[in-house]
């Protein structure tokens, strides 16, 4: 009887869960198709209707068990992977970040000249009696008054209009000016508007009441696809990564570009263009021996306090709550401190030491300071791994080999050192990957500095290749996502192929057990 | 007396070199954060003025929403420990215990998927998220909801994994035996697997927790508003401008935070190190 009243009360609780999150999802999966996010809503509209299949029938059990944690995983680490990957095969830098349709309508817009006699007109906005916008300009000196819109413009007689002190005219049947406040409201669309003038030429807005003459000097031909500046002649062609340059001369480009696809360019750049290659290899380099040395200066520093307290030792509890505070500490807040106390001037180090070392500023004195910091970080997390490991090893293997005559080094050697690493191994590869990707602590403490910026180098001293990509594609200068992106994907088949040997290891030893 | 000369003085040499090692750093921490002049730089280790100046400016001053910022990484640490790890739990089961068609290839999309640099999804999480904000204001890009959306996303892939490893440890008798009394996976599940993983799924839930609260980079880039940050961005905020390091403010706010951590993690070494081993590492 109990039995059934919980399961009645559970099963309750379940159509609640999943109407509450139907609901909410339904909800978002309007608002998105109405702001025409198709892909998000997409998604959305995916996901409701496998929560209602999983959940309203048995269909499959083990689906019950992975949906949620599916959709959270697809919508921000798969989704975002994917559009990564699809970014790779883009031109997609600064210069290049809109679509080929804006890209044309920009340099539309801003393939434009003033006339040769740069003329001006004096003008109230205002709309016709349709609503339309329109413009009310007066040329006082030569008596010249019209009203034009985006479409045509009338004439007026400067003997029936009304005219203020300056000669413009103020008033014209048909005409409503707008107010400051209705101008503002339409603000970019005035900027944009270009008012009738006549077939070669027509009128932008300069200032709030002035405007001036202008002509297309960049003329689209979309049958050819290809721009004509009327002026030089010149003509400016697609050029298949993304921009339109000048038949004669291919490195005049027109502004912006687009992102175009330019499939496996970003990849064959990186070994190709000697630019990008010589700071990658520096950076890959310097990638592989910080992520070396840390594992190695964690691994033999927590294996020496974990060999020392291994054994009865007065004060041993301590000890061991003081070794692993670093571990148990925000590791942000120590990188950040570390960060101060290795300032030239103020910093305790020097201080310490009595030296005057500057250590962000020379290259050998950072990427040792990046070591030393990291070594203090993460050799609590190599002690736990290795006391736990070196206690799990029988007492006996070492007692039967002093017996049989070896010495401490040789027991340490053939016994406790093979025994350690195959527990360790799989570890040790682990913290490997970890650290090839150690973004916080290259970020916070060095930046990646010191690099030579006036020389213009992306990548410093102590930049590993994911903060070197991090710059790449959202640093200070020219920012070049498409490039940043096949750059993680490579970091991404090296780390996976290391992983990958790592677990192969890791398996040979579930075997053993 | 001789023994311990030669088996245990040089034991505590090395000891103390290395005590001196790991608490030089937290020393400065607490010299900077007791200093009046709230300044890193040091004249002397031993502290010539005592003053409370510094803890006094994070509670008191207006400019620093301190007190929010160490509630919102609570809550949302804590949001995403709880909730993450009861969605990685039921995935992890079904992984360790279930069989169906594409097990294998699950698993190995989601070992694929944790090596990917989650850095670098960066941009595409944020246009994502900005499009978000455009038809739902209230969980895109700059509010917490948000943040704890991605936050979720992300505690996925590690948290199934390390979930699978204990599960896996669970002697299989007992769901065979549930089976056998007429259980569904479901009832599995509930009946049995949770009490039994309970201690071990708060263990996870604690790593999740430490590693959300020291989570830095998203949130700086979603929490732009004062109030909204959590405390690594705030306090980052102390020192990060060129011209104006308020060290003192930056070690008392650091403190404050580190202590629920560093109780935690003392007092429930044991268990979170078995996790440790399973194969997680913090960053």
């Amino acid at each position: 009887m109990e039995k059934l009243f919980n399961r009645k009360v559970t099963v309750t609780l379940k159509y609640l869960v999943v109407a509450f999150v139907s609901s909410l999802m339904l909800m978002l999966i309007m608002s998105s198709f109405a702001k025409r996010e198709y892909a998000i809503s997409g998604f959305l509209t995916i996901g409701l209707i496998a929560i209602a299949l999983t959940y309203l029938t048995n269909y499959s059990i083990p689906m019950k068990f992975f949906l949620p944690g599916m959709l959270f995983l697809f919508a921000f680490v798969v989704g975002p992977i994917l559009y990564t990957v699809a970014m790779s095969g883009f031109q997609y830098s600064t210069g290049n970040y809109i679509s080929k349709p804006d890209a044309i309508s920009r340099i539309i817009a801003t393939g434009i000249r003033p006339d040769a006699n740069q003329t001006t007109f004096d003008i109230i906005v205002g709309e016709d009696s349709a609503k339309n916008l329109e413009i009310l300009a007066s040329d006082p000196t030569n008596k010249v008054y019209f009203l034009s819109t985006a479409t045509t413009k009338t004439d007026l007689d400067p003997t029936v209009l009304a005219v203020d002190e300056n000669g413009d005219a103020t008033k014209a049947p048909g005409f409503h000016p707008l107010t400051p406040d209705q101008q503002n409201a339409v603000d970019q669309k005035i900027a944009d508007t270009r008012f009738a003038y006549s077939s070669a030429y027509f009128i932008t807005i300069e200032g709030s009441n002035v405007a001036s003459l202008k002509s297309q000097t960049l003329m689209y031909n979309s049958s050819t696809d290809t721009f004509t500046n009327v002026q030089t002649g010149a003509i400016y062609k697609d050029n298949g990564v993304g921009d339109y340059a000048n038949v004669a001369n291919k490195v005049e480009l027109l502004q912006p570009g687009w992102r175009a696809p330019i499939w496996f360019s970003n990849y064959t750049k990186l070994f190709t263009d000697p630019q990008i290659r010589k700071p990658l290899v520096k950076v890959f380099i310097w990638t592989m021996v910080f992520a070396s040395l840390t594992v190695l200066t964690q691994f033999a520093l927590g294996l020496l306090v974990a060999m020392i307290m291994n054994r009865k030792l007065f004060g041993r509890r301590i000890y061991r709550s003081i070794f692993i505070l670093p571990y148990a500490m925000p590791s942000i807040m120590s990188i950040l401190i570390w960060g101060g106390m290795f300032d030239t001037e103020f910093g305790a180090i020097n201080h310490l030491f009595g030296t005057h070392v500057h250590w962000f500023q020379n290259a050998m004195y950072a990427r040792a300071a990046v070591i030393i910091v990291n070594l203090w970080l993460g050799f609590p997390y190599f002690y736990l791994i290795c006391s736990g490991a070196l206690q799990a090893i029988p007492a006996e293997l070492s007692e039967a080999a002093a017996i049989d005559g070896a010495t401490n080094r040789q027991i340490f050697r053939k016994i406790t050192m093979p025994l350690l690493l195959q527990v360790v191994s799989p570890l040790l590869v682990a913290s490997f990957a970890f650290n090839f990707n150690n973004f916080n602590i290259i970020y916070l403490l060095t930046g990646g500095g010191p690099s030579n910026t006036l020389g213009g180098d992306v990548a410093g001293s102590t930049d590993i290749l994911i903060s070197y990509t991090y710059k790449i594609a959202f640093g200070a200068g020219t920012q070049n996502l498409g490039l940043a992106s096949a750059i993680s994907v490579v970091i991404f088949v090296i780390i996976a192929s290391i992983s990958l040997y790592g677990i192969r290891r890791s398996k040979v030893l579930e075997s053993f057990k | 007396m001789k023994k311990f000369l030669k088996e245990d003085l040089w034991r505590h040499a090395i000891a103390l070199v290395i005590c001196f090692f790991v608490l030089f750093p937290i020393y400065l921490v607490f010299l900077s954060a007791l200093s009046p002049s709230g300044s890193l730089q040091v004249t002397s280790f031993i502290p010539k003025a005592i003053s409370l100046r510094n803890f006094h400016m994070l509670f008191s001053s207006p400019l620093i929403p301190y007190l929010t910022w160490m509630k919102n990484s609570i809550v949302i640490a804590g949001i995403v420990a709880i909730l993450s790890v009861v969605i990685g739990a039921a995935s992890a089961f079904a992984f360790s215990r279930l069989r169906f068609k594409g097990k294998k290839q699950g698993l190995q999309l989601l070992l694929l998927v944790q090596m990917f640099p989650a850095i670098l999804s960066l941009s595409a999480v944020y246009v994502i998220m900005e499009r978000v904000y455009s038809f739902a204001p209230r969980i895109g890009l700059g509010t917490q909801p948000g943040l704890l959306l991605v936050y979720m996303g992300g505690a996925m892939g590690v948290n199934i994994w390390l979930l699978k490893g204990f599960v896996d440890s669970i002697p299989l008798e007992l769901d065979e035996a549930a089976r056998v009394d007429g259980a569904s996976a479901v009832q599995t599940y509930w009946l049995i697997f949770v009490p039994l993983a309970a201690p071990v799924l708060a263990v996870v839930s604690l790593l999740s927790f430490i590693g959300t609260f020291n989570e830095f980079i998203l949130a700086r880039l979603f929490l732009v508003d004062m109030h909204a940050r959590t405390v690594a961005v705030g306090l980052q905020g102390f020192i990060s401008g060129q011209y104006v390091s308020n060290w003192g403010p930056f070690a008392a706010g650091s403190i404050i935070a580190s202590i629920p951590l560093v109780a935690i993690f003392l007092s429930l070494q044991k268990y979170i190190i078995s996790g440790l081993t399973a194969g997680s590492v913090k960053g």
